[in-house]
């Protein structure tokens, strides 16, 4: 859920409580005090008809009017207590039901008791009541409108920081160079956040480059103590008389010990592709490349009787490194012969942008996705490091060119097509 | 023929000085810079292997002494750092051949004997293995004068053979020779050129040069 309405799910019905439960208190107080002016009133024309019966001891003419009636009836006693009542009586004109406000006291003329009531018409006052809850109501629905409309503008413009700040983190990428640019901010919370942002990152990429110098620096110390093995191992097969378990005692030394030379040195390959140590680009003629590359394996698939087919454009050329162009096409056409049949084929096919390699072979056993990642291999022979993909895919994603795998018609299918 | 060993590692020294000294070559070796430097001042060599990365120096400054002072020295380069800058920086300042840690010794003995063969390059560029006869000039192989058809990786593979005559061979050895690291795994491609090496060389003149030791590879012997 979106923070802005968690936030409106919690703010707008306390805004309507709150805004309903004061028009309720502003209602009956506006009504009280209205009340209360007309009471005053009354009392006032209370206060004058005792003053006329004092004057002129006769009782004032009683009067009719739509907002004030003065009526008086004979009373029996003379202690008739005053008392403010409020009545719905029908209208004198129109017949309609009318509230009043009425007062009811007596006065004595003569020696003769009266009930003297006085009226007055509430319909001013309801008029105004209503006047009012009327604007009262309008303004919460505007104010609503105006706070909703606000908040989306409003919030919109105080997130920026923050919605950028997430942009740029969402598009931090270790492997390159660049470092995120975060905006200026005047908000206290988004500083805070973006100084964070900037220490972290830079803390992972510090962190990152030592960890590959360390295994860069690791990798090429490797190699010497590696070259002793095999050397000194070469120079004990060298030895006469050797017995069988010997023999084989050696080999298998030498075997371990070429794999690990061989592992390490993908992963040193793996590790400088990562590290962009490829970067300098020049237009290649990759066609011709290819040729080439093709033409020096040329013997080997004979050895297995492996047909090679190819449809090679003359004048594909593309802006590559490329020592990286030799690896990746080596890597495809070794697959190929590797993971072949005996009488088997290969068709390679380079026409527009795309490179298509196909060959026979058994199918694969695991999901075609994983095939390009690291130590993900097909055979459980000890001969296939299973980097040889992971290194192709690694070079295309360095170009932004798109790799895919494929096993139709029997035939393992790698196309690279070459777009930047 | 003299080889001077420039590499700070005694026992991968020791291993290289071995192997070579059963070819007949004179091996110094050097485990520093200075020591270096001081023997190539003080003597010639046919050809120099040098380590690049050597703890009291860089050992491309030496490739830049061995050019100021106007000598031929053949220099074969040992890495550890399979890098293309140093290959074509130390290529660039005169070095002949490039090699990375870890290689088979057979290997860094074909290249010396490559760059010797270029170095001592006197007219004849031919090598003679009893009745054998290669032209490195014109890569042509013959057995008591008549040609024999090669293709182009069985000329590598015999070249190979010759330089490291009498020697065992691995067979992981020869498909890296062949085809680099990536098919060094594979060894049922080899077996097919090697079969075929040895028909044609038996075709041509019965010279049964390549034997195969049991478990472990092959050794060019004239016996």
């Amino acid at each position: 859920m979106k923070l802005i309405a968690k936030y409106n799910r919690v703010n707008i019905p306390i805004t309507i409580a709150t805004l309903l439960i004061s028009s309720i208190g502003f209602y009956f107080i506006i009504r009280y005090v209205l009340i209360h002016q007309l009471d005053k009133d009354l009392r006032i024309e209370k206060e004058e008809i005792i003053h006329y019966v004092k004057e002129k001891g006769t009782l004032p003419e009683t009067s009719n009017y739509k907002d004030q009636q003065i009526e008086f009836y004979p009373a029996t006693n003379d202690d008739f207590k005053t008392k403010f009542l409020t009545e719905n009586g029908l209208g004198r004109q129109d017949g309609e039901t009318r509230s009043y406000r009425k007062l009811e006291f007596s006065v004595t003329v003569n020696g003769n008791n009266y009930k003297a009531v006085v009226k007055k018409s509430l319909q001013e006052t309801e008029d105004i009541i209503q006047m009012i809850l009327v604007i009262v109501f309008s303004v919460i629905v505007l104010l609503l409108l105006v706070l909703f409309v606000a908040n989306r503008f409003l919030l919109a413009k105080l997130w920026k920081p923050f919605n950028h700040t997430l942009e740029q983190l969402k598009q931090f990428n270790l492997s390159s160079k660049n470092i995120i640019t975060l905006r200026d901010t005047d908000i206290n919370e988004f500083k805070e956040l973006n100084e964070t942002a900037l220490f972290m990152t830079q803390k992972v990429r510090s962190d990152y480059e030592s960890l590959k110098k360390f295994t860069e620096n690791a990798s090429h110390e490797i190699q010497t103590p590696l070259a002793i093995i095999k050397n000194k191992m070469e120079l004990l097969a060298q030895s006469e008389n050797l017995e069988e378990s010997q023999i084989n005692l050696i080999q298998s030394i030498n075997h371990a010990a070429s794999r690990l030379s061989r592992m390490n040195q993908s992963l040193l390959l793996l590790t400088k592709i990562e590290n962009r140590q490829f970067e300098n680009k020049e237009r290649i003629h990759f066609s011709y490349i290819l040729n080439r590359l093709i033409d020096n394996l040329e013997e080997l698939p004979a050895t297995k009787n492996i047909r090679v087919i190819k449809n090679i454009a003359n004048d594909f050329f593309i802006e590559m490194n490329e020592p990286l162009a030799e690896i990746l096409i080596s890597n495809l056409l070794i697959n190929a012969l590797k993971h072949n049949y005996q009488n088997g084929k290969i068709e390679i096919d380079l026409s527009g942008n795309t490179l298509t390699l196909k060959n026979t072979g058994p199918a694969p056993k695991i999901k075609t996705s994983e095939l390009f990642e690291r130590f993900k291999k097909e055979s459980t022979s000890n001969e296939s490091l299973g980097l040889g993909l992971s290194i192709v895919k690694m070079i295309c994603d360095s170009y932004g060119f798109d790799v895919s795998y494929n096993f139709k018609e029997e035939m393992h299918v790698i196309k690279i097509i070459f777009s930047h | 023929m003299k080889i001077l060993i420039i590499e700070d590692e005694k026992a991968l020294s020791e291993s290289i000085a071995e192997y070579l000294s059963k070819q007949e070559y004179h091996c110094d070796v050097a485990g520093n810079f200075h020591d270096a430097v001081d023997k190539i001042e003080y003597s010639d060599y046919d050809c120099i292997l040098l380590d690049i990365t050597l703890p009291d120096g860089d050992g491309l400054k030496i490739l830049e002494q061995l050019k100021a002072d106007k000598k031929t020295d053949g220099v074969l380069i040992i890495s550890a750092k399979n890098s293309l800058d140093d290959k074509i920086k130390g290529l660039n300042l005169g070095a002949d051949d490039y090699l990375s840690k870890p290689f088979h010794l057979s290997e860094m003995n074909a290249r010396i004997a490559a760059i010797i063969r270029r170095k001592n390059f006197d007219g004849s560029s031919i090598i003679q293995f009893n009745n054998l006869a290669i032209d490195t000039q014109s890569k042509t192989v013959t057995i008591e004068n008549n040609p024999v058809e090669l293709t182009k990786k069985e000329y590598e593979l015999l070249l190979y053979f010759v330089s490291n005559k009498k020697r065992l061979i691995s067979k992981e050895a020869i498909a890296e020779h062949l085809w680099g690291n990536e098919l060094s795994s594979n060894f049922d491609f080899i077996y097919t050129h090697i079969k075929n090496l040895r028909r044609k060389l038996m075709d041509a003149g019965d010279a049964d040069y390549i034997k195969s030791v049991y478990g472990m590879g092959y050794k060019f012997t004239g016996q």
